[in-house]
């Protein structure tokens, strides 16, 4: 009972100190303009990227609409007109990238599907940028990992030293506030400085479950943040509690802050690159083209590489010669080596998949170093903006195209006889005559991109949620020591 | 003078007894040197894939000339690679060159649909950034150098020695002026050192080492007067050092990204997607055109091969590379909108980076290193140039009837020969200035 109420008259002081901190807040010019200024930037990073997001989100719909659309109605044709004619995969935006866009604008967000090969998605949106953002976007993810912080640290550097300093520090220990309870009153006070800054971003995120974002990752990404600001909150109550002086805080944290925010990012993204390196697209393709030499051209039904192919066609349909089989030689060879080609092509994507996923990891361990590169990786993986997200883009706008230039090949192998296919170039009349109906062109599927589930997102974000809950708790640590000790 | 070396050697040695003035420079010279360190690894790594791309590229080349034998094969399976190598000072400025592609695999087909292809790193690390010499320089040291100078007056203030400084100094320069020297040489020398190794490594020429120093000798010494002006009257060394971090705040994020919400609502751009959409019907649509649509629209372009575009069969090579090239033809204009729009953007980009000192040096130093928009675009002028001297090689092959002697091989354009004759005939002059 006792315990009790000691506990409660306990947290009754801290409220006092929290109360008494606020007081000082807006008391002090400098403060309040901080507050201010972290308010409006985070209001209106929120509006700028909620009005982007939603434009693409709509546009892209509408493209991926239209592309099905415009393939389904070409007239009658050859079915390898179509295969190279080709098809768009469009990449809508996950409902969470209006907090944090991730790599979004650095990967492009639709790709050229056609025969024969995989194309790299295309028109990064940052190629036609200014250069003027390399140091920062206006998105509330920047704004909160990198301004948030710096805002704390400006409006709480002094929070315990100022005491010191005024020499009231001495006069509200021996009133029996204990160190501690000082420390965690002005803890309170930082604490709702990040409920005042988050309340935006909760509420722009809310607005996502009407996108179809679930709850889940939505509690999970406002969780990462308060708990990535909390680490900061801890960080400016430590220094200012340890060390005696307004400026030594204030310069010990500002170099902190430099530290883990602008330096540490770069350098695990640097570290990453050059420990794991991977070869370029064009270098694979390169490797892909010789590999795909010994495997044949599927356009030329002549290439000796096909042979056995021919021997067992022969022998299934146990005719003599190809004009003989009840199906298009052409078409069967195209179909085939399609197949191969596919897998040699999946082979080699899904190593540079695994090369950039292994970089990933490595830059993504420095979250151990910096709560930024922590919550940075949090941010993207819940909000589905991650590296993930794109290789999951990729591989299903690999289906698709498999599915479709097969479905043509299908056609080609079926309803066009091999006669005919062989006069294709003779005169106008044959020409006409080796075309398949446009019905054919339904071999469209409906291609909808959807980001992962809630739970896998969540998964993935785990070891950043390790991370940060380390360095809070390592932090509190050292906070109750120095507490102890305060004088 | 020895008043002077008096003067700087008490201030040096006042400065050597104030431990975090030597963790702040130990920082410097770590990160710098991180950033020389990590800059070189990546331009090695730049230059071996190009080295390795070389290798691959000409045997690609040659087992398709030795599978291929019908000219028209042989234009389709052809590859040649083009690539822009990263200069000698790349490595303290990568730039943008983790954005746009610095090398391509072109063949005969419409360049429109080629061009654009990117070969860009891992997006998650490219969106991260990377640290080189111009980030530390451009964006950190600014905080490094308000943390050194912000509190110059405040901290003796605050500490209630500085009227007695004042008033037994001999003159406040050569109190102030020595202690902010001693600071300012320090700092200089830590964020620079590494960077001139890295040079020396690299070979780079002392004209633009002298350059580097003298942009980073200027900015450094801007932020080190403001941050010295703006505390001249200050108590609160804390005070002063807010002020200067949200001043660096304004010019560093704050400047930057109004000024590109503002150029991207002002400069229209067609989609990158159209050009190539664009290009993709037109080649598409060639098939079911009457041919002469597509051979009149060829030699409006190529008059001289008026003679020769009678066709025997429904498929004829030359008119597949007509075709390819009147997809060029028409997606002309949009893909001519699409670089004056992203030419207009960075030069108004250079307005707006007149209003952030950050933005203005790293735009000074990357085109020095020639790892900017413009460096990429001059590259992608070279792509294009190059594939029109396979177009004219090839097109007398394609035209002019008769079998395709393979000995012809030989003179296949090639970038390399290619770069090195754009290079001895019009930059001769640029060549000796920056050539060491």
């Amino acid at each position: 009972m006792s315990e009790h109420s000691s506990s409660t008259a306990r947290f009754a002081k801290m409220m006092v100190v929290a109360k008494d901190e606020w007081r000082y807040w807006l008391r002090s010019k400098l403060a309040i303009s901080v507050l201010a200024i972290g308010l409006i930037l985070t209001l209106s990073s929120v509006v700028v990227t909620a009005i982007n997001t939603m434009e693409l989100s709509h546009t892209r719909h509408a493209l991926q609409e239209d592309a099905e659309q415009t393939f389904a109605d070409q007239p009658d044709r050859h079915p390898h007109r179509m295969v190279h004619y080709g098809h768009y995969a469009f990449r809508a935006p996950s409902p969470l990238s209006v907090l944090d866009p991730g790599v979004d604008a650095y990967t492009g967000n639709s790709i050229f599907l056609e025969g024969h090969r995989q194309n790299s998605a295309m028109f990064a949106d940052q190629k036609q940028g200014t250069a003027l953002t390399q140091l920062g976007s206006l998105t509330p993810a920047f704004i909160l990992q990198t301004l948030a912080p710096l805002l704390l640290i400006l409006i709480g550097y002094s929070s315990v030293s100022r005491e010191r300093e005024s020499q009231t520090l001495t006069y509200l220990l021996s009133q029996g506030t204990s160190g501690f309870t000082l420390i965690a009153g002005k803890g309170l006070a930082l604490m709702s400085v990040i409920g005042l800054i988050l309340v935006p971003v909760a509420i722009s995120a809310l607005f996502s479950l009407h996108e179809g974002e679930s709850i889940t990752a939505i509690v999970g990404f406002v969780l990462g943040y308060a708990l990535y600001l909390t680490v900061w909150a801890l960080l400016v109550l430590l220094c200012s509690s340890a060390l005696s002086k307004n400026s030594e805080s204030f310069t010990a944290l500002a170099l902190t802050w430099i530290l883990l925010c602008v330096v540490m990012p770069r350098v695990a993204s640097s570290t990453a690159i050059t420990t794991v390196p991977a070869a370029g697209k064009l270098e694979t393709d390169f490797a892909v083209a010789a590999e795909m030499r010994k495997l044949g051209d599927g356009h030329n039904a002549n290439d000796p590489a096909f042979a056995q192919i021919k021997a067992s066609l022969l022998e299934k349909y146990n005719v003599d010669s190809i004009d003989q089989l009840p199906v298009n030689y052409r078409g069967v060879i195209a179909m085939t080596s399609e197949a191969k080609l596919t897998q040699v092509l999946n082979e080699f994507a899904e190593k540079r998949m695994q090369t950039e996923l292994a970089q990933t990891d490595v830059s993504r361990d420095f979250g151990w170093l910096s709560p930024m590169v922590a919550i940075r990786s949090l941010s993207m993986l819940t909000a589905g903006t991650s590296i993930e997200t794109h290789h999951k883009f990729l591989r299903e706008a690999e289906e698709l195209r498999f599915d479709f230039v097969q479905g043509l090949n299908k056609a080609h192998v079926e309803q066009l006889s091999y006669q005919v296919d062989m006069n294709r170039n003779k005169d106008t009349d044959s020409g006409q005559k080796a075309r398949v109906n446009a019905q054919n062109w339904q071999v469209l599927d409906d291609f909808s991109f959807a980001v992962d589930t809630p739970s896998l997102r969540l998964q993935r974000g785990a070891p950043a949620f390790l991370q940060l809950l380390a360095w809070i708790a390592a932090l509190i640590i050292v906070i109750r020591l120095v507490g102890k000790r305060l004088v | 003078m020895s008043y002077m070396f008096k003067q700087l050697s008490r201030e040096w040695r006042f400065m050597l007894r104030q431990k975090y003035l030597l963790v702040l420079l130990g920082c410097a010279i770590l990160i710098s040197g991180f950033s020389v360190q990590s800059g070189l690894n990546e331009v090695a790594q730049q230059q071996q894939t190009i080295e390795r791309l070389k290798a691959a590229d000409v045997a690609d080349r040659t087992d398709t000339q030795n599978k291929q034998d019908e000219i028209g094969m042989l234009a389709y399976y052809t590859f040649h690679l083009t690539y822009s190598p990263p200069s000698d000072l790349a490595f303290a400025a990568l730039g943008e060159r983790d954005i746009y592609p610095w090398k391509h695999r072109i063949k005969m087909l419409a360049i429109e649909g080629q061009i654009y292809e990117s070969d860009t790193q891992n997006a998650e690390l490219t969106q991260a950034g990377k640290i080189d010499f111009l980030f530390v320089i451009s964006a950190l040291s600014p905080l490094i150098v308000i943390l050194l100078f912000h509190d110059l007056f405040a901290n003796e203030r605050s500490s209630g020695r500085h009227d007695l400084l004042v008033t037994t100094a001999k003159s406040p320069w050569a109190l102030w002026g020595a202690r902010g020297a001693i600071r300012f040489i320090s700092l200089f020398l830590c964020l620079m050192l590494p960077f001139y190794v890295g040079a020396w490594v690299s070979g780079t020429s002392l004209v633009a080492v002298g350059l580097v120093s003298l942009c980073c000798f200027m900015y450094l010494a801007f932020w080190a007067i403001l941050s010295v002006y703006w505390g001249k009257n200050a108590n609160s060394g804390p005070k002063v050092a807010s002020g200067l971090i949200g001043i660096w705040v304004l010019f560093a994020f704050i400047t930057p990204i109004l000024g590109d919400l503002a150029i991207n609502k002002f400069v229209h751009s067609p989609k990158g997607g159209d050009i190539m959409l664009t290009q993709r019907e037109a080649v598409n649509d060639a098939w079911d055109l009457p041919k002469e649509a597509t051979m009149d629209a060829f030699t409006a372009t190529y008059p001289e091969w008026k003679d020769h575009v009678a066709m025997q069969s429904m498929f004829e090579w030359k008119w597949y590379y007509a075709f390819q090239q009147v997809g060029d033809q028409i997606a002309a204009p949009i893909s001519q909108e699409y670089r004056a729009a992203s030419q207009k953007k960075y030069e108004l980009a250079g307005y707006a980076s007149l209003l952030s000192p950050p933005l203005l040096l790293q735009r000074v130093l990357t085109r020095l290193a020639e790892t900017d928009a413009v460096a990429a675009h001059k590259y992608e002028q070279q792509v294009r140039a190059f594939h029109k001297t396979l177009r004219l090689y090839y097109y007398p092959f394609l035209f002019a009837q008769g079998e395709f002697d393979k000995g012809n091989l030989a003179n296949l354009p090639s970038f390399d020969k290619f770069i090195n004759k754009q290079h001895g005939v019009s930059d001769t002059d640029s060549a000796q200035t920056t050539n060491k």
